[in-house]
């Protein structure tokens, strides 16, 4: 049976240092140190919300390949000379297949190890890949909703196992911190 | 919604699911549409050259009635949008269409296009580059193709009239097939492939959620109930009904829960209480 490693009780989830072991802040610092939330849960909220940002760009790249890209200038023939033939649509399309299964897995198996790691920006990049290979292959119509399932499938995955990630991680800092206000304040009486 | 153990372990299971079987859907399809307009213009292209080989003895010959006969009789076919044939200026010699002939056709027009973007005509073609499709007056969706009618020896050298040997193509035959049948079968096939995903979607969620509900669910709600009990005091129910991993956290609440019961009895004997206390009092 497989066991998680002991993580030293001067570590939070996270790996930091506990709040305790934390310098205070200047000679005004209260005796006892005040658990300083703001650091790590801020840095997790806003992990949390990066998949939302993954997600608006994509949407946005999305809203440019539905119109084929006509907005963005045509190449010369010398660099289309240079690029050479495009990858022919019965290449391109398997490929996305196979992306789209290994991406679900990788996401699935994140979820499954309670890996915090997330890769939603790499995600649009190989989706703007896709995009473009189906625009210079002339083929973006026929697959274009293709795309953007495989899209919005693997970074609302994505999206999901980050945010629970860091809800379950906020959730721990945030108990870490109680129980060292509790400690102070039981300190506090018992000094009184 | 998300804080329940059924939504956490269903919602990315359904995602994953569902749209994985869209994209192999949609993939599924765009190839297969492909795959049926390539067939299509195939289909066409034999067409095109078995009217070219029928009416090639009627050139030779230069029979136009024959021809006008031919190109009427064939025109006929159902399914045939338009069939006509131009010669090398543009000027549609028969067609179908009684009233076109003698006209000028139009070089920028999407099918002629192909050949005449250059200032030099291009005299070669691949089937599928030959092919176009596009909405007619009549509001039908037409699959065309332009198959030229080239040169060669028989024409050259006929008695009854001949062509320069250096001219390459003496004309063009364009056929025009209406693209419904294609429709229609494409249409079919979506609403099959959108039943197959359904039924596929269906039985995946609803088996994983049926399975997590019965092996875990449960098993679990039934230990939370029964610590709840023992939390409220009620230390007399039975637990039953855990199997796998959950046994082990079934047990180890049953020991609690026992430990509990007998450090109660113990507790509410009578005098035992009484006397501890006052074997402290000195």
């Amino acid at each position: 049976m497989e066991t998680s490693p002991v993580r030293p009780e001067t570590e939070n989830a996270m790996g930091n240092d506990s709040p305790e072991l934390r310098p205070t802040q200047g000679d005004s610092a209260p005796s006892h140190p005040v658990p300083r939330d703001n650091e790590t849960i801020v840095r997790l909220k806003t992990k949390a919300s990066r998949g939302l940002f993954a997600m608006a760009l994509f949407i946005a790249l999305s809203i440019g390949a539905i119109r084929d890209f006509d907005f963005l200038p045509t190449l010369p023939p010398r660099v289309h000379a240079l690029l050479g033939h495009p990858p022919s649509v019965n290449l391109i399309s398997p490929v996305l297949l196979l992306y789209s299964f290994s991406a679900i897995i990788l996401i699935l198996s994140r979820m499954m190890s309670g890996s915090g790691v997330s890769s939603s920006f790499t995600h649009v990049a190989y989706l703007a890949g896709f995009y473009f290979f189906y625009h210079f292959s002339g083929a973006m119509e026929e697959n274009f909703w293709a795309v953007f399932a495989a899209g919005v499938t693997i970074l609302a995955l994505d999206s999901y196992h980050v945010w629970t990630y860091c809800t379950e991680e906020i959730k721990k800092e945030q108990e870490i911190l109680e129980e060292i206000a509790r400690k102070n304040h039981r300190e506090d009486r018992s000094e009184d | 919604m998300f804080k329940t153990l059924t939504a956490r372990a269903i919602v990315p299971v359904s995602v994953a699911v569902t749209g994985f079987v869209v994209v192999c859907c949609l993939l599924l399809y765009s190839t297969m549409k492909n795959d049926l307009m390539n067939d299509a213009i195939r289909c066409e292209t034999s067409m095109a050259d078995m009217v070219i080989k029928s009416t090639r003895y009627a050139m030779s010959r230069s029979d136009r009635d024959m021809l006008r006969n031919i190109i009427d009789n064939v025109g006929d076919q159902k399914g045939i949008e338009h069939l006509r044939i131009f010669n090398n200026k543009g000027v549609i010699m028969f067609s179908r269409n009684h009233p076109e002939v003698n006209r000028l056709v139009d070089k920028k027009a999407s099918g002629c296009v192909g050949c005449h973007a250059g200032p030099v005509p291009a005299t070669t073609l691949g089937p599928m580059e030959q092919a176009r499709r596009f909405v007619n007056e009549w509001g039908t969706e037409v699959i065309a193709i332009t198959a030229p009618i080239y040169n060669s020896p028989s024409c050259s050298s006929a008695e009854c009239h001949f062509h320069n040997q250096a001219q390459m193509v003496l004309g063009t035959l364009d056929i025009g097939l209406s693209a419904a049948p294609l429709e229609q079968t494409l249409s079919i096939m979506r609403k099959r492939m959108l039943i197959f995903s359904i039924m596929v979607l269906i039985l995946t969620v609803g088996g994983v959620a049926a399975l997590l509900r019965r092996q875990v669910f449960l098993p679990l709600q039934e230990i939370t109930e029964f610590a709840s009990n023992v939390k409220r005091g009620n230390l007399t129910q039975k637990l039953s009904g855990t199997y796998g991993e959950l046994t082990e956290l079934a047990d180890s609440v049953r020991t609690v829960a026992s430990s509990f019961g007998k450090a109660v009895q113990e507790d509410t004997k009578p005098g035992e209480g009484n006397t501890a206390v006052q074997a402290d009092v000195p």
